[in-house]
């Protein structure tokens, strides 16, 4: 191979991880709605009752983080979701290492960590975060979802 | 899991980020020579030099590695202290991933698989340069898919 075409292989690579890098940087932490109206509904809800006992579940919502031992951002979203939580009274936050539960990983579809997932009262998966979360998001997502009555029947609400 | 907040064991997380920059140039640098008849043995010779230094910081931990060495010396007597500390776990894991992908492409390039050095170089390259431009950590998302793969069946200590 000649210089130039070397040389052009790896601008090629440059290029690519370039197009990855901005493409993950776009997409990280945003909130993604699972409870919309949207009619292409695929999946049906992952359960979320043997995720903790019942009682570390908050009354009005709990956010759930997915960790591994590995995960760089891991900690600072626990003392951003710690925070969101104290100043929301009923919120709890949950936080699952994946190293010890791997089937939660399958179960739930989690590509990275931190993975949030936001749980309403029912405790159905409201949304869901991809990354760190974002935190005027977050904030929406959970207004959102504390502003919702109570919809899902079945459920004890202490 | 992780004691992030503890100056015993935390790293200042640029650190790992200014290695990922030295490693991105010199894989930048093995696929050029790698690619070019003339400079192949050159290449592998860069290929084998990155492997060493990937072996270091995946088994003996990223603290213990040259160029965080070349960090605490050059870089971060310019640099104000940072924002928070970070576990030593996450940078030694993608010292480890980096460590497999290279020794890899080595071994394949010496028993005579044709561009197994270029290519192998340029999968790291992109792993070395999201981390180092993107800050893109690797342990929030490889280690997901391996535990998904089902890779680790028990909790692993990395």
């Amino acid at each position: 191979m000649t210089v130039a075409a070397a040389v052009a292989a790896l601008v090629g690579v440059l290029a690519l991880a370039t197009a990855l890098g901005l493409l993950l940087r776009a997409r990280t932490g945003r909130a993604r709605p699972t409870r919309t109206n949207d009619t292409r509904t695929t999946t049906t809800d992952p359960t979320t009752a043997d995720l903790a006992p019942a009682e570390a579940f908050g009354t009005e919502a709990t956010l759930v983080q997915f960790s591994t031992p590995t995960c760089a951002r891991c900690p600072a979203t626990r003392r951003q979701l710690d925070a969101v939580a104290a100043e929301h009274p009923g919120v709890t936050r949950l936080e699952i290492d994946l190293a010890e539960r791997p089937e939660l990983a399958r179960r739930f579809a989690v590509m990275q960590t931190p993975t949030v997932l936001l749980l309403d009262r029912g405790r159905a998966v409201h949304t869901r975060f991809g990354g760190p979360p974002r935190p005027a998001e977050l904030t929406a997502a959970l207004d959102t979802a504390l502003a919702a009555t109570a919809t899902t029947p079945g459920d004890e609400s202490p | 899991m992780t004691a992030t907040n503890d100056p015993a064991r935390g790293i200042d997380p640029r650190s790992p980020r200014f290695g990922a920059a030295i490693t991105t140039v010199l894989l930048a640098a093995t696929i050029v020579l790698t690619l070019i008849p003339a400079t192949w043995t050159a290449g592998i010779v860069l290929l084998a030099v990155i492997v060493v230094f990937f072996a270091i910081g995946g088994i003996a931990g990223i603290r213990r590695h040259p160029y965080g060495a070349l960090f605490r010396r050059l870089v971060r007597p310019r640099l104000g202290p940072p924002a928070e500390l970070e576990a030593p776990e996450p940078p030694t894991f993608a010292q480890q991933v980096g460590l497999v992908i290279t020794a890899l492409a080595l071994v394949l390039a010496l028993v005579g698989v044709p561009y197994a050095a270029p290519v192998g170089a340029a999968i790291a390259l992109v792993a070395a340069f999201l981390n180092a431009v993107f800050d893109v950590c690797i342990g929030c998302l490889l280690y997901v898919w391996l535990v998904r793969a089902g890779v680790f069946r028990q909790r692993s200590a990395v």
